[in-house]
């Protein structure tokens, strides 16, 4: 019975925790499909949606989860300003390398959490609000339960809005114009752009939306865990792992991605030991690009074409 | 007109150098690496801060041998190959006879390696790792017990009033979690308790509820846990989510001992106890005095790395005043013959029971009781009565 509960309780963990690895992850895969390039300032975004979230509760005593509404908007203003002043001008620059945009992700990292820690400081801060720890027990509703369960209120909470916010965006990207541009130009830029679609437009919103659903991320985020600046290293990695499982680019992918990495790493610190959490997230990195190029959307795609 | 203008470099470099000279005569410069930005800066600053206090209190009586101390900060972000390069900086470029500062065990160790192959005296401040005065180095001087003794009070404690039979250790997979955690697990063999779960997680986790499910099922009667800031706060959240009911919830110093453990965890933090090296109720001279200036200026009282950086500056000075010429060493041997009070307790460095000029000093238990840090235990320093046994979480309110 013992071990029946600690492999339920594992799976919720890791449930929970995959769900929001995913809504890191969509923003990566969205802007990876659009335009080529994996954003490595992904989680230094996420970490600025963090801090808005912040100080928001601390001087106005915003929950946490409302100030998705001011944070993700700032940070797609922000993705529009960035692509239009900074990435697009880059794009046209003749030069060796050709991913001179992913260079300059990296650069915006940098800039990014060496500027936080000089206004903000290097201190760890944190949320408390007053459900931080709250949880639902399975005995409290089954009196006569062998198995004792939890299920972490804030966890919970963010799960949901995570997926909430993860059908409206695939809403969004199947029914709206807009939606349907980006995934033409996802698809095939040179067909997109004989058939009409406006792709620096497009690529201006893509990179607005996935600054967006990292904000979100990092509201859902802030609740249960903490914050510093140079958080944005550790989510941009997890994003890039997910990516790359999930099948570059793909949406659909980063989904399955994220629930794959979050089961993946709970229960290998369940079972084998939490040490070994972050060597394992690599090892199925490297295992997907050697096994499963395409990552999990060239599974779904060969399902669906078999049909 | 090239002539013109190498000249005016020339002279300007002279004047550089005349202005340099005259200013380092009756000031003294002294470097400290810290971890300012990065995971630990939080330790950083509240060193920076007190090593500040410490400054302008010793340069208000005038100073080292009639000079003023004049502190810089050099920040290492907690990267140990950072740590190096300032030191190797600092004593090759910058000649300065005398090394102390850092905070994390993985940068003093990495600092003692540097300092000891280039014959500068380094104080360790912080670093807390046994076996950096291990090594029989010559040059390296610990002022802060080590990772061995930081649990003797604790352990005293458990002995007296807990009497557990079984204990589960989780840890950071660092130089500091590991070698606590081992050290913890060694005594608790020795005093028959058993080890039940030895569990290490990464830095920056998000979630622990994988292990801790895995402690619960084991049930310990103690739950001993080393860990630096933030983790401590998740951890004892995620036990409280989990309602995993131990007898005790203990933590090895570090991130259990600040106050913002307890801002963060808020009230899961209640009741936890913790080792510690100092509090700002202990009974040794300027003790009392550097916590309340402490909390004038900044609002809340330092923890113990903050009196150890104080205390730091105040043995450096010391030494300075002692040594005949500033040389590496004579400071050296200056440092070896040192004995004096200070707000962290009695200095002296020692050569037993395998360490090499090594400091011994008691070591506290605290425990979070109505929100604040008390001092529990030895007795005779305890601010308040411990609480226990302690209530089950479904009790509590």
């Amino acid at each position: 019975m013992a071990q029946l509960e600690l492999f339920l309780q594992t799976l919720i963990s890791g449930f929970l925790l995959g769900g929001l690895y995913a809504l890191i992850a969509l923003g990566m895969a969205l802007i990876m499909g659009v335009m080529r390039i994996i954003n490595l300032a992904h989680g230094d975004f996420m970490m600025i949606a963090m801090y808005i979230a912040y100080w928001l509760f601390t001087f106005f005593g915003i929950d946490p989860y409302l100030s998705v509404f001011v944070a993700a908007p700032l940070l797609f203003l922000f993705g529009l300003g960035i692509q239009k002043y900074l990435l697009t001008p880059v794009m046209k620059v003749e030069s060796i390398l050709p991913h001179n945009q992913v260079i300059l992700t990296v650069g915006l990292a940098m800039v990014f959490s060496n500027l936080a820690t000089v206004f903000f400081t290097g201190n760890y801060r944190s949320t408390p609000v007053s459900y931080a720890s709250s949880a639902w027990y399975l005995t409290d509703y089954w009196k006569n339960s062998p198995i004792e369960l939890s299920l972490s209120m804030p966890w919970t909470l963010s799960f949901i809005i995570a997926v909430i916010i993860t059908i409206a965006l695939w809403i969004f990207l199947t029914k709206t114009d807009t939606g349907k541009s980006i995934r033409a130009t996802s698809q095939d830029l040179e067909a997109a752009l004989l058939m009409g679609v406006n792709v620096n437009w497009v690529r201006m919103v893509t990179l607005g939306i996935g600054l967006a659903l990292v904000a979100c991320a990092g509201c859902l985020f802030i609740p249960i865990y903490y914050l510093y600046p140079a958080l944005g290293k550790q989510f941009t990695n997890v994003g890039f792992v997910i990516t790359v499982i999930g099948g570059l680019g793909s949406t659909d992918g980063a989904i399955i991605g994220g629930l794959i990495l979050g089961l993946f790493e709970s229960l290998t610190a369940t079972y084998i030991g939490m040490g070994w959490a972050p060597a394992g997230r690599f090892a199925i990195f490297v295992a997907a690009l050697v096994f499963l190029p395409g990552g999990v959307s060239s599974i779904l795609r060969r399902w669906r074409l078999g049909k | 007109m090239k002539r013109i203008s190498l000249l005016t470099a020339f002279i300007l470099f002279f004047v550089c150098v005349i202005f340099t000279v005259a200013q380092a005569q009756d000031t003294l410069k002294l470097s400290i690496p810290l971890p300012l930005t990065g995971t630990n800066a939080k330790f950083g600053e509240i060193e920076k801060k007190s090593y500040e206090i410490a400054m302008e209190e010793i340069n208000a009586k005038g100073g080292v041998k009639g000079k003023k101390i004049v502190l810089e900060f050099e920040d290492s972000q907690g990267k140990p190959e950072v740590s190096r390069a300032i030191v190797e900086k600092l004593i090759d470029v910058k000649k300065q006879p005398v090394i102390f500062g850092e905070y994390s065990s993985s940068c003093s160790k990495a600092i003692a390696a540097v300092a000891e192959e280039r014959k500068v005296p380094y104080m360790v401040v912080t670093g807390a790792t046994d076996d950096i005065t291990q090594q029989r180095y010559k040059y390296v001087f610990r002022m802060n017990p080590t990772n061995a003794y930081y649990a003797t009070g604790f352990m005293s404690f458990l002995k007296e009033v807990v009497k557990p039979k079984t204990i589960a250790v989780l840890y950071e997979s660092s130089d500091f979690g590991t070698s606590g955690a081992e050290d913890m697990v060694k005594q608790a063999q020795k005093a028959g308790i058993k080890v039940l779960v030895k569990e290490q997680y990464e830095k920056g986790a998000v979630d622990f509820k994988p292990i801790l499910s895995k402690v619960k099922a084991a049930k310990p009667d103690v739950i001993y846990m080393v860990s630096y800031v933030m983790d401590a706060a998740l951890l004892m959240r995620q036990i409280k989510e989990l309602r995993i009911d131990a007898n005790l919830y203990a933590g090895g110093a570090a991130g259990f001992a600040i106050p913002e453990f307890i801002q963060n965890a808020k009230e899961a933090s209640e009741f936890v106890m913790t080792a510690t090296l100092w509090s700002p109720q202990v009974k040794y001279p300027g003790a009392k005095e550097f916590a309340e200036k402490y909390k004038r200026l900044y609002k809340d009282y330092p923890s113990y790395h903050g009196a150890e950086a104080y205390s730091a500056l105040y043995i450096i000075a010391d030494v300075l005043n002692r040594a005949k010429t500033w040389t590496p060493d004579d400071i050296r041997v200056a440092m070896k013959a040192t004995n004096m009070m200070t707000a962290f307790g009695p200095i002296k460095f020692e050569d037993k029971e395998g360490y090499t000029n090594q400091n011994f000093i008691d070591t506290l238990v605290m425990q979070v009781i109505k929100g604040k840090h008390e001092t529990i235990w030895p007795e005779k320093y305890a601010s308040a009565k411990y609480v226990y046994p302690i209530p089950k979480w479904r009790d509590r309110r």
